[in-house]
C-alpha cells in the first residue's frame, strides 16, 4: 500500500487543517529568504577536493554561496566530467560538523579552542622537546601526497627527518612498484584509440578515473571490444562486452596463462619483443608451465575461455590495453600483487603496446622551476631511508623512501620509535588494518597535530587540530597531475572567502615553522612559490588562475618507446629483482589465504569503492548518503547459492567475523559474484562520533556501515610491506540482530 | 523552432549517480529531492549475467498526461516542446502527479507546488547542455534537437532504433532509449 | 520512491461530494415521486446537500498546498478545460448554491426560502442536473488519470454514481429519522433503493475487479491488492460485507417486512452503507499502481 505522507496523516486530522493553516508560513519565509539572496553569478576554475584526483572544475557562486560545478573540458584527467561527488562534496563546505577553528584536546575526546598562536606555539615547543630527546626521526609526517607535497617535505626534512609516509602501503604500492621493475615508471593508456581494452582488478567506473571513463566510452563507440575481469559484476562490466567472473586471488595465473598461449600459438608481437625487451627466452621457459588448463583450475575461468581472450588480445596488438591497476588486484590487496603487475608488463611486452596507439605510454609532464636556493635555502640532506625499513637494503629495499609504510607507524609508536606525527589529509585510524591496533600506536605518541576539516576518527585522537581552509576556500600550489596527453599544469584557489576561522596548508606549514627554527625554509610566500614554479613554462599566475588548465605544449606522440629501466628495456626479467636475489621472472604464487571449501560459512571478504563515496570520508554529506539511502546501497553481495546454505534471504542480516574483528551487515544476494567471496563496499564504517550530520539524514554519519579494516588484520607483504587488503578470510551467518 | 529531446544509452550507464546530483545542484534542490532516478537492474545466470543502469527523468511528453489534467494550466509546453510548471500558477493539487504514468514529478512540500525536470531550459537557452547530459562520465545522454535529422540526437535515434518508454501509453515522450 | 500525491482528503472529497449529490436526487424522488409517504426523507435529503458538498469541497481545497497558502490562486483552478478538477470546480460552484437554496425552500426556512418555495420545481429540475454531473465526475475524475491503469475505465463513473445514490440515500434516510422517528415505518418503501443501487454497485464492482485483473499488469496489481493483497481485509470486510451484503439484506427483509423492522436496524443499514461508501473510495485511491515503466 502506498505510503500516505506524514502531511496528508495531519491534514486528515482536524488539528491538520490547523497545522496546515500555520504551516505555509514558516516554510514561506523560509522560501521567501532563500529567493532574495544575492543571485549575481561568479565562475572560478580551481580543482575539486572530494577525491584524490583532483578534477578540474568551474565551480559557480551565487551570491557568496556555492552553487554548482562544472569540469573543464580540456583538463586531461577528467576530460570535463565530474562525478556525483564532485558535486556532492560542495555542500560540504556548509556541513555544520565542520571545525571551525584551531582545536587543543583536553581529554578522551574532549576539544578546547585556541588561537592559531597558542597552537603554534605549543606544538613548536613540544616537537622540539621531542627532537631534543629522542632525535629528528621520531618525527613523522603521514599525508595523501597532493600538489602541496613537496611543501609537507620542506617541513619535515627542515627538522631532520626522512620519516614521510604516503598512504601507498594502503592503496598502490605493487602497482608502482610492479611497473617501475619492468618499464621504469608507472605507465598511462591511450584507451580511447584501443581496439580492445581489458579491465582486470580495476573498475574506473567505482574507483573513479572520469578521464578514463570518457577514453572509455568513445572506445566503445567506435567499436572497441571490452572484457572485464573481476570476481563481482563491477560498474565497468555495464560497460563490457564480456565479465569473467575470476576466483578472488588468482588473476597471476590467468595472466600467465594469457602469456603462455600467445607464447605457443607464436602470436607475440615479434618485432617489438625483440627490439624492446629483455628476457624474452626466460620468460618462455617459465610460462610454459601455466596451460590454460592449469589456470582453469587456479581461476574457475575455462581454459577455452582464456585461449579466446589470447587470441583475441594478440589479434588486436598492438592496439591493445590490459589496464595498468591501482588499487584492486594490482594493488595492495593480495600477497601476489607485485608478481602479477610484473605480469601484466610482461604480457603488454608480448602483445607490444608500449607507446603504441591504444596501448601504454609514459605521460609528457611539465618541467616546474624552483625557488632560487641562494636566496631560499634548500633544507639539509636526511636520511635515505625510512624508521619502517623503506629504502633499507636489507628490509625493504624496493619501497621508495618518502612513501614508506603507513600502516608501520602505529608498530613503530608502540616500539617507541616514532613519537611525534603530523598526519595531513589522511584518516588512517579509519583507512588503515585493524583499527584496535591503529588507535592503540597513535595512542602512543607524545604529539599527534592534524589538519583535519572535521573531527575524523583520526582527529579525535589528536592533541592538537589545526583546521585547514577546506578546498574550496584555499589557495595551493601548481599542480601538474592532468598531464595524460598533454603537459598541463593547474591550480587550486579560493571559490568563496573561508567561513571559519581556518588557514591553507602553507600558511599553517609557515606559522609551524616559525615555531621550530626552521622558519628561514619559509622565507617566502605561496604566490612567490608558484611564481617560481611557473617561470620556466611561460606561464603567468594571473592566467593560469583566469583558466584553471594550461596545455605547456609538448604532447604524447607514438613511436619507438623509450623506457627507464637499467636495460632501457621492457625487463621480462627484473635486472634489480635479480639483484635483491627476489623472483625476477613473473612467478605463479599462492594467494596468503583460501576460504575452506568444505565450510559453507567461509569466505573470502573483498572490497571495493562506490562511485558515489570517497574511502571511508564522504559518508557524511547527506547528497551523498542518500543514493546509499535510495539504492540499499551498504548491503554485501553473496551469491544465492551460498546464501541459500546459510539460509539467508536478500535483505537479511548477516554477522560476519574474522580473526581480528565482528560485524553485520545486510546482505544483497546478486548472480553478480564469485561464490567464493562475499563484496563489502569500502564508503562505510565511519565511526567518529563527530560525524552527526549524515547520520541526521539517511544512511550515513557515525556507526553506519562496516569496513574492510575492521576484519584486515595487520599484514606486511614481505616484499614491499602493503596491506594484502582482502587476504580476508571470514566466517558468515544469518544474524537475527539488525545491520546496515 | 528547436524540439528539443534526449537520448538514453544505457548500455553506458555506470550508475554512478553523477546525473542525479549535477540536477540537484542546478535545480537548487534539496538532498533528498529528485528531478532524475537511476533504477538498477540485473538479469540472468553467470556467464550470461548481466546488469542494466536505467537513467529516468520526465519524458517531456508531447502528449502529456499531466498537462491535460492540470486543472489552472500550471503545466504547459513551451515552443521548444519542454514540458514545464509555472511556479506561480500551480496550487499544489498534485492531479498531475497521480496523472503522470512515469511517476516523474515531485511535491515540493516547501513551495507548496509540483516540480519537475525542465530540461535545464535556461542553460540551454543560453546555448549550454543540460547538466546531466554534460556531467556523464560515459557520456550516456545526448541532448538535442529532435527536429533537425542531422543532429546527433536525431541520427542516434535513427541508427540505434532508440525507443521512448512505454509507448503504447500514447503520451509520444521525447526521451528515447537504447536498451541493452 | 515518488510518494503517492492523493490521500484522505481527496478520499473524503469523493465521499462527501458522491453522498451530498445523492442525498440531493433522493430527496427530489421522495418530493416528486412519493411525497406523501416521507416528508421528512425529502426535507433530511435535502437539508443534508448544501453542507455535504461544501464540506467536501473543502477538502478538496485543504489538499491544495500553495492554492491554500495563497488563496488566490484558487481563481487559476478553471483555467484547463480539459481537466476534471476545472469541471468539477464549475459544477460545484453552480450545485452548491443551487443545493443550499433548495433546503431553504423545501424547508421554508428563512424570508430567502419562503421565497424561493415556488421556484422548488425549478431548483430540482437544475439540481438534479448538477447532481448528478457532481456524482458521475467524481467518478471521471480518476477515471481519465491514465497514470493509474486501474482507475482508468468507463466503470469508474458508473461505480461512483451507483454509490453516491445509495450512500446519499443513507445519509436521507437517516437524516429522516433523526428529524421523525415515526417515519421509520414508511421509510422501508425507500429501501427498494439501496436494493437497487446496492445490487447495481455490487455488480459494477465485480465488473471492475475481473475486467482489471485481465486488462493490464498493472490494474491487475491493484485488483490483487484488493482481493488478495494487503488491502484485501479491508476490501471484503468493510466493502464487501459491511458495505453491500449486510445492507443489502437489511434493505430486502426491511422492504418486505414492511416496517416491523426494529428502528437499529433500519437506521444500522444505512449507516454500513456509509461505511462501504467511504471505504470503497479509500481503498480505489490507495490500491492505485503506476504503469511499469522499465
Ligand atoms: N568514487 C571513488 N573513486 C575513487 C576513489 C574513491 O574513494 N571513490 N579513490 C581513488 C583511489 S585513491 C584509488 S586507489 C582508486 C581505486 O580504484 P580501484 O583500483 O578500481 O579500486 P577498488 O574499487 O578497490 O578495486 C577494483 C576492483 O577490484 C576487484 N577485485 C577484488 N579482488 C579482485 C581479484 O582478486 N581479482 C580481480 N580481477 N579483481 C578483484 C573489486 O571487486 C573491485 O571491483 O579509485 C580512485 N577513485
Ligand atoms: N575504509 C577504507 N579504507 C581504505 C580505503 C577505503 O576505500 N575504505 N581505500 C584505501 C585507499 S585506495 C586509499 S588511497 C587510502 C586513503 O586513505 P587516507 O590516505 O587516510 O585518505 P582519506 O581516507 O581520503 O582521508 C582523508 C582525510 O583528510 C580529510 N580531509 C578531507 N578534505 C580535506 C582538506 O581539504 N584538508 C585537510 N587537511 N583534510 C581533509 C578527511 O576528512 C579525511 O579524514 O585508504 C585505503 N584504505
Ligand atoms: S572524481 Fe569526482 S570527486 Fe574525485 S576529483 Fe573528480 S569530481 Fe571530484
Ligand atoms: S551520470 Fe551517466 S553514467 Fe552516471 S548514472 Fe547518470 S547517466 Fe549513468
Ligand atoms: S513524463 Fe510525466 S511529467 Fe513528464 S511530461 Fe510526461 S507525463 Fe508529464
Ligand atoms: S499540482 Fe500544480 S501543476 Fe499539478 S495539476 Fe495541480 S496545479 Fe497543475
Ligand atoms: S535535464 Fe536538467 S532538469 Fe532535467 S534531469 Fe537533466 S539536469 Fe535535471
Ligand atoms: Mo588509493
Amino acid at each position: 500500500m502506498p505510503t500516505i505522507s506524514r502531511r496528508k496523516f495531519l491534514a486528515a486530522s482536524a488539528v491538520g487543517t490547523a497545522a496546515l493553516a500555520v504551516g505555509p508560513y514558516v516554510s514561506f519565509d523560509a522560501w521567501a529568504k532563500a529567493q532574495n539572496e544575492s543571485q549575481e553569478t561568479k565562475v572560478t576554475p580551481t580543482l575539486c577536493g572530494a577525491c584524490d584526483n583532483w578534477c578540474a572544475i568551474n565551480v559557480h557562486t551565487k551570491g557568496d554561496r556555492v552553487w554548482k560545478a562544472e569540469g573543464i573540458p580540456g583538463a586531461g584527467k577528467n576530460l570535463g566530467g565530474v562525478c556525483a561527488k564532485g558535486h556532492g562534496f560542495l555542500h560540504e563546505l556548509y556541513n555544520p560538523d565542520r571545525i571551525r577553528g584551531p582545536l587543543k584536546r583536553v581529554g578522551p575526546d574532549k576539544f578546547e579552542a585556541i588561537s592559531w598562536e597558542q597552537a603554534f606555539k605549543e606544538i613548536g615547543e613540544k616537537t622540539l622537546a621531542i627532537k631534543e630527546k629522542h632525535g629528528p626521526q621520531s618525527i613523522f609526517w603521514l599525508t595523501h601526497p597532493q600538489a602541496n607535497h613537496s611543501l609537507n617535505g620542506r617541513f619535515l626534512h627542515a627538522l631532520g627527518s626522512s620519516n614521510m609516509f604516503s598512504h601507498g602501503s594502503t592503496c598502490f604500492m605493487p602497482r608502482n612498484v610492479g611497473w617501475w621493475l619492468t618499464v621504469g615508471g608507472k605507465p598511462e593508456m591511450d584507451l580511447e584509440h584501443s581496439r580492445m581494452i581489458v579491465l582486470l582488478g580495476r573498475n574506473p567506473a567505482g574507483g573513479l578515473n572520469l578521464g578514463s571513463l570518457r577514453e572509455i566510452s568513445r572506445a566503445r563507440s567506435n567499436g572497441a571490444r571490452m572484457v572485464v575481469v573481476d570476481p563481482r559484476f563491477n560498474e565497468s562490466a555495464s560497460l563490457a562486452d564480456r565479465w569473467l567472473r575470476i576466483r578472488p586471488g588468482t588473476d597471476l595465473a590467468l595472466v600467465l596463462a594469457l602469456s603462455h598461449v600467445i607464447i605457443e600459438e607464436g602470436r607475440w608481437q615479434k618485432e617489438f619483443v625483440e627490439k624492446y625487451t629483455e628476457g624474452f627466452a626466460e620468460f618462455a621457459a617459465e610460462v610454459k608451465k601455466y596451460t590454460p588448463a592449469w589456470a582453469q583450475e587456479k581461476t574457475g575461468i575455462s581454459a577455452a575461455e582464456i585461449v579466446q581472450l589470447a587470441r583475441e588480445l594478440a589479434g588486436y596488438a598492438p592496439r591493445v590495453c590490459v589496464h595498468r591497476g591501482y588499487h584492486g588486484a594490482m594493488g595492495t590487496q593480495y600477497k601476489n600483487s607485485l608478481q602479477l603487475v610484473r605480469a601484466v608488463g610482461c604480457l603488454s611486452g608480448l602483445l607490444g603496446n608500449f607507446n603504441q596507439p591504444g596501448g601504454l605510454y609514459f605521460p609528457p609532464k611539465p618541467k616546474l622551476g624552483k625557488l632560487d636556493p641562494k636566496d631560499y635555502p634548500k633544507p639539509p640532506e636526511v636520511p635515505d631511508h625510512m624508521s619502517d625499513g623503506s629504502g633499507d637494503p636489507d628490509r625493504y629495499p624496493l619501497v621508495p623512501a618518502g612513501n614508506g609504510i603507513a600502516h608501520a607507524i602505529p608498530e613503530l609508536a608502540l616500539k617507541g620509535e616514532l613519537k611525534a606525527g603530523f598526519v595531513y589529509h589522511s584518516n588512517p585510524i579509519r583507512t588503515n588494518p585493524n583499527p584496535a591496533r591503529v588507535i592503540a600506536g597513535y595512542k602512543k605518541l607524545e604529539l599527534l597535530v592534524s589538519f583535519d576539516y572535521v573531527l575524523s576518527e583520526t582527529a579525535t585522537i589528536a592533541h592538537y587540530i589545526l583546521p585547514e581552509a577546506f578546498y574550496l576556500e584555499s589557495d595551493d600550489v601548481v599542480y601538474t597531475s592532468h598531464s595524460v596527453r598533454s603537459a598541463q599544469v593547474s591550480i587550486r584557489q579560493p571559490v568563496v572567502k573561508p567561513l571559519y576561522d581556518t588557514k591553507p596548508l602553507f600558511e599553517i606549514l609557515k606559522g609551524m615553522a616559525g615555531n621550530l627554527g626552521i622558519g628561514e625554509y619559509f622565507k617566502f610566500t605561496l604566490e612567490e612559490y608558484n611564481r617560481a614554479s611557473l617561470a620556466p613554462l611561460h606561464v603567468t599566475l594571473e592566467r593560469l588562475k583566469k583558466e584553471g588548465v594550461i596545455d605547456t605544449g609538448s604532447r604524447w606522440e607514438p613511436g619507438p618507446p623509450k623506457l627507464k629501466t637499467p636495460s632501457g628495456k621492457l625487463e621480462m626479467v627484473s635486472s634489480i629483482l635479480k639483484d635483491y636475489g627476489l623472483p625476477a621472472i613473473p612467478t605463479w604464487e599462492e594467494p596468503l589465504v583460501m576460504p575452506d571449501p568444505k565450510d559453507p560459512h567461509s569466505f573470502r571478504l573483498i572490497h571495493g569503492k562506490q562511485a558515489h563515496h570517497t574511502h571511508a570520508r564522504t559518508g557524511n554529506q547527506p547528497y551523498l548518503t542518500e543514493i546509499t539511502t535510495l539504492n540499499d546501497w551498504a548491503r554485501v553481495w553473496i551469491h544465492p547459492d551460498r546464501a541459500k546454505l546459510l539460509g539467508l534471504r536478500d535483505g537479511d542480516c548477516m554477522s560476519i567475523t574474522s580473526t581480528v574483528g565482528k560485524g553485520r551487515a545486510r546482505c544483497r544476494i546478486t548472480e553478480g559474484i564469485h561464490p567464493d567471496c562475499i563484496f563489502l563496499p569500502s564508503g562505510y564504517g565511519m565511526f567518529s562520533r563527530h560525524f552527526k550530520f549524515g547520520k541526521k539524514h539517511g544512511q550515513g554519519g557515525y556507526g553506519f556501515g562496516i569496513s574492510y579494516n575492521d576484519f584486515l588484520p595487520t599484514y606486511f607483504d614481505p616484499v614491499l610491506g602493503h596491506t594484502m587488503g582482502n587476504e580476508i578470510i571470514v566466517r558468515v551467518e544469518k544474524s537475527t540482530t539488525r545491520g546496515a | 523552432m528547436p524540439h528539443y529531446g534526449i537520448a538514453i544509452d544505457t548500455t553506458k550507464c555506470i550508475g554512478c549517480h553523477a546525473c542525479r546530483v549535477a540536477c540537484q545542484n542546478q535545480n537548487g534542490l534539496a538532498y533528498d529531492q529528485e528531478f532524475n532516478r537511476i533504477v538498477e537492474r540485473e538479469r540472468g545466470r553467470y556467464p550470461s549475467f548481466a546488469k542494466e543502469f536505467i537513467p529516468l527523468q520526465c519524458n517531456h511528453c508531447e502528449n502529456a498526461p499531466c498537462q491535460r489534467v492540470c486543472p489552472t494550466g500550471a503545466t504547459y509546453t513551451t515552443k521548444e516542446g519542454v514540458v514545464l510548471v509555472n511556479p506561480k500558477t500551480c496550487v499544489g493539487c498534485k492531479y498531475c502527479v497521480e496523472a503522470c504514468p512515469y511517476k516523474m514529478r515531485m511535491i515540493d512540500h516547501h513551495k507548496g507546488i509540483v516540480v519537475k525536470c525542465v530540461m535545464c531550459i535556461d542553460l540551454v537557452r543560453q546555448g549550454g547542455i543540460p547538466a546531466c547530459v554534460s556531467t556523464c562520465p560515459t557520456q550516456v545522454r545526448i541532448f538535442g534537437d529532435l527536429d533537425d535529422p542531422n543532429s546527433e540526437i536525431s541520427r542516434f535515434v535513427a541508427t540505434h532504433r532508440a525507443q521512448p518508454l512505454r509507448a503504447d501509453l500514447d503520451t509520444r515522450p521525447r526521451i528515447f532509449y537504447k536498451r541493452s | 520512491m515518488p510518494e503517492n500525491a492523493w490521500g484522505w482528503l481527496i478520499v473524503t472529497y469523493l465521499f462527501l461530494a458522491g453522498a451530498g449529490s445523492g442525498a440531493f436526487l433522493s430527496a427530489v424522488a421522495c418530493d416528486l415521486l412519493a411525497p406523501d409517504w416521507s416528508k421528512a426523507l425529502a426535507r433530511a435529503g435535502s437539508l443534508a446537500a448544501g453542507p455535504l458538498i461544501t464540506i467536501g469541497t473543502s477538502c478538496l481545497v485543504f489538499d491544495l498546498e500553495a492554492g491554500l497558502w495563497e488563496p488566490w490562486r484558487q481563481a487559476y483552478l478553471v483555467f484547463n478545460p480539459t481537466s476534471m478538477i476545472t469541471w468539477g470546480v464549475i459544477i460545484l460552484s453552480g450545485f452548491i448554491p443551487v443545493a443550499f437554496l433548495y433546503g431553504l425552500a423545501l424547508n421554508g426556512i428563512t424570508v430567502i426560502g419562503k421565497y424561493f418555495a415556488k421556484y422548488v420545481r425549478t431548483l430540482e429540475i437544475v439540481g438534479s442536473v448538477f447532481a448528478v454531473a457532481t456524482a458521475g465526475y467524481t467518478g471521471v475524475l480518476i477515471a481519465v488519470v491514465n497514470g493509474v491503469p486501474f482507475w482508468n475505465t468507463p466503470l469508474m463513473p458508473v461505480l461512483f454514481l451507483a454509490s453516491a445514490m445509495s450512500t446519499g440515500l443513507a445519509v436521507a434516510m437517516i437524516g429522516a429519522a433523526l428529524i421523525d422517528v415515526s417515519t421509520i415505518k414508511t421509510l422501508s418503501n425507500f429501501a427498494l433503493g439501496h436494493v437497487i443501487f446496492l445490487a447495481v454497485e455490487a455488480g459494477v464492482l465485480m465488473l471492475l475487479i475481473f475486467m482489471s485483473l485481465t486488462r493490464s499488469v498493472e490494474a491487475a496489481t491493484s485488483a490483487q491488492m484488493l482481493i488478495s493483497g494487503a488491502l484485501s481485509p479491508y476490501f471484503w470486510g468493510l466493502v464487501v460485507v459491511i458495505g453491500v451484503a449486510v445492507p443489502l439484506v437489511l434493505s430486502v427483509v426491511e422492504y418486505y417486512e414492511y416496517g416491523e423492522m426494529p428502528k437499529l436496524l433500519v437506521v444500522g443499514a444505512d449507516v454500513c452503507v456509509l461505511i462501504g461508501g467511504m471505504s470503497l473510495r479509500a481503498l480505489i485511491i490507495y490500491s492505485g499502481t503506476p504503469p511499469l515503466i522499465v
